[in-house]
């Protein structure tokens, strides 16, 4: 009964939006919307067991276990903070014309869509579900990069989801050589997560191999791994910097959900080895490109998703370890990730709203005076920039430290490497702070810049996240750790 | 009733059709014809299933049928039919990495090495019945083919019947595979129709110039001005 009233908060929502009169309104009830289904999931935490019986849950096809819960708060979270921001970036879109009156509506009604597409995802237990789901996100996704409708967002949208939605036809190949497995193992098909994962050790590991390749092609690509990165920086930079955010801190999660789930069920079987070496072979070289790529690049927001792509890289290279510790920082990274993430984007998005070329949206943006104009989105990029790249005593930083330790322990080789890498991206995200952030106005050859105005609402997500990484970087509560133990214990890697 | 080793025979000849039409897509210049010829291709899929359920009896593959029958072989190629007529792109000739004879021997090569790979991975499902077994070689062979167009073509009209041929190719596949719960199937579709109309209608932008693509989206009612903003 529980997904019943998830339903109900989304077609409320969706209501709420058609019927409100301005930004404002439709903003509210976002917000709404999201604070409500992160109630929902507190409230299924804290009361009743997790995982749920299927009786309280109402429908076979879903299920609720911690994992599901963990990213669903995570992007909950996420959510509430892009729909408060976007209540005065999207007033500068409407203000400045890039947002046509007509397409706001479009703008919210795809926004709490997204929102209500991802939980379910999240909560499918039936891997076709999942997969229907995060199919949507893609589209959903998709019209959100695409609602400024500037020939290059289109671009980066129709780009999107040609790769995305091409390589996810791979991993519903995938799912149904696990259904033919399953029938070969239990004698009725399934598709059902919790009753693959029990029946997952008689699996042959050819057929569980196959499967999990397949699987990969299509998830790696909603999580922008290498070599299916190549859409992921054009459609963070486009999108607007609320929807950026989304896509950075919940949408690779999809991706990175889908892929841990497999890797679960093969890990049962006995080609585990097998499926730990295409994960490992993939992160190493998903951070290398990541981390060439940002060497070179001016543009703020490229260079932020590039580093979404380098900490995709990381998350395959943790999971490749699969020991149970690996399993509880790389759960840990997914959380830290997001919320920097998010917070980087917000920050980058003041800061493209005051220096954007008045020319061409193609420009890079001319930074400059940047502590004179907007103090508070530059020490958002600085901070924020400390805590992506796992300084302490930011939450990154611990899940960097003890993923590397892990991987040490595998293999010294590969961990040189990858430190070698991760060594370079530092270097690129503090090479650009330096070059751009100390740049000043030449008073005669440069224009005249007129301050951009920063709405309190664009301002207080930056803070408000970069106080809640500190905290989380600094408290551990036995509670947070248990709650990720039980995780690892549902994905049977304890 | 008809002998079921004539029927499994049919499908086979029904394969190669499959195949033709494929290597049609890949190579064709003319639009009106690619969408005819993804008509075609979406047709003998519904055959197929029928033909499956004259010999296996799941109501499953009619209802399959039905839908594939509605939406692939009417609904998606009108719509592209009409996107097609009002932009006004007749030929798309220009190839992007591969021109279609090479593509054509890369895809030969591509489903000879498709036979080998499934042969190792079914070893053990192989003796279940070597209909699923071709179903599935095809299968995947069709949406590398659908593949090969999406990515050698430069129109995004004409990358979106290469998605849309992939897609055929999983349900080749899902064909042979009939315990999956219908509402799946369903759904897929449903979220399939989405994608294309999405695809379709930003294609439409991409094809043409930024001010004609605003006046377009009027001439559809896609995008209304009439609301107001306080």
């Amino acid at each position: 009964m529980i997904i019943l009233l998830f339903f109900v908060v989304a077609a409320l929502t969706l209501a709420g939006v058609l019927i409100s009169r301005n930004q404002r309104q439709m903003n509210t009830v976002c917000i709404a919307q999201s604070v409500a289904f992160a109630f929902l999931a507190l409230f299924i935490l804290f009361t009743g067991q997790v995982p749920s019986p299927v009786l309280r849950i109402g429908s076979p096809y879903f299920f609720i276990d911690h994992l599901g819960l963990f990213e669903v708060l995570i992007s909950t979270v996420i959510f509430t903070f892009a729909a408060l921001y976007a209540r005065g970036y999207v007033e500068g879109l409407l203000a400045s014309g890039e947002l046509e009156k007509g397409g706001l509506r479009l703008f919210y009604i795809a926004w709490a869509a997204l929102l209500t597409a991802i939980v379910f995802a999240f909560f499918s237990d039936n891997l076709a579900l999942f997969w229907i789901f995060a199919e949507l996100t893609t589209v959903i996704s998709a019209l959100l990069v695409a609602i400024l409708a500037a020939r290059e967002n289109i671009d980066a949208a129709i780009k999107y989801i040609f790769i995305a939605s091409t390589s996810m036809l791979f991993s519903f190949i995938g799912f149904i050589f696990l259904f033919e497995t399953a029938r070969t193992v239990t004698g009725t098909g399934t598709l059902n997560w919790t009753e693959l994962i029990t029946a997952a050790h008689a699996f042959p590991p050819v057929m569980a191999t196959a499967a999990f390749v397949l699987v990969f092609i299509g998830f790696a690509a909603k999580s922008g791994i290498f070599p299916f990165h190549t859409w992921l920086p054009e459609a963070h930079a486009k999108a607007p910097s609320a929807v950026s955010a989304v896509l950075s801190g919940v949408l690779l999660n999809v991706g990175i959900y889908g892929i841990i789930r497999t890797y679960a069920i093969v890990h049962q079987t006995g080609s585990g080895q097998t499926a730990s070496f295409i994960l490992a072979v993939f992160g190493v070289l998903t951070i290398g490109i990541a981390a060439f790529s940002m060497i070179p690049e001016r543009n703020l927001k490229k260079l932020i998703a590039f580093s979404s792509v380098e900490n995709m890289g990381i998350l395959l290279v943790g999971l490749a370890v699969a020991t149970p510790v690996a399993l509880f920082f790389v759960l840990f990274h997914i959380m830290a990730h997001s919320l920097t993430k998010a917070s980087l984007f917000f920050s980058a998005g003041i800061l493209h709203r005051q220096y954007k070329s008045p020319l061409s949206s193609e420009a890079v943006d001319d930074i400059r005076d940047v502590f004179t104009f907007q103090p508070i989105a530059a020490w958002g990029v600085i901070i924020g920039g400390l805590a992506i790249t796992g300084m302490p005593p930011f939450p990154v930083f611990i899940s960097k430290f003890f993923l590397m330790l892990q991987v040490g322990t595998v293999s010294p080789l590969v961990l040189a490497v990858v430190l070698v890498l991760l060594f370079i991206a530092t270097v690129a995200i503090g090479f650009f702070v330096i070059i751009t952030f100390s740049k000043r106005s030449d008073p005669v050859r440069d224009t005249k810049l007129v301050p951009y105005k920063t709405p309190a609402s664009m301002q207080v997500p930056v803070m408000v996240l970069l106080v809640i990484l500190l905290i989380t970087g600094i408290i551990f509560t036995h509670g947070e750790v248990s709650f990720i133990t039980s995780i690892i214990t549902e994905l049977k890697f304890a | 009733m008809i002998e079921s080793a004539f029927l499994a025979g049919l499908i086979k000849v029904l394969f190669v059709g499959i195949i033709i039409t494929a290597a049609y897509l890949i190579t064709a210049r003319n639009l009106m014809s690619l969408v005819s010829v993804y008509s075609l291709q979406s047709f003998t899929l519904v055959i197929i299933a029928l033909l499956l359920y004259l010999i296996e009896g799941s109501p499953v593959l009619l209802a399959i049928a039905a839908i594939t029958f509605a939406s692939k072989v009417l609904i998606i190629p009108y719509f592209i039919a009409t996107i097609q007529e009002k932009i006004r792109i007749k030929r798309d000739i220009q190839f992007h990495f591969l021109s279609p004879t090479s593509s054509l021997l890369l895809s030969m090569g591509l489903m000879l090495l498709v036979y080998i790979a499934l042969s190792q991975v079914m070893e053990g499902i192989a003796e279940r019945e070597n209909l699923f077994f071709f179903g599935s070689v095809l299968g995947i062979s069709l949406m590398l083919m659908g593949m090969m167009v999406t990515f050698s073509r430069k129109r995004a009209l004409t990358k979106v019947l290469g998605f849309l041929s992939m897609e055929n190719g999983v349900l080749l596949f899902g064909l042979f595979v009939t315990e999956l719960p219908f509402i799946i199937e369903f759904l897929i579709v449903i979220d399939l129709i989405i994608l294309v109309l999405l695809t379709t209608i930003l294609t439409v932008g991409l094809d043409s110039t930024l001010e004609d693509y605003h006046k377009r989206l009027h001439r559809f009612h896609l995008w209304e001005d009439t609301e107001e903003v306080a």
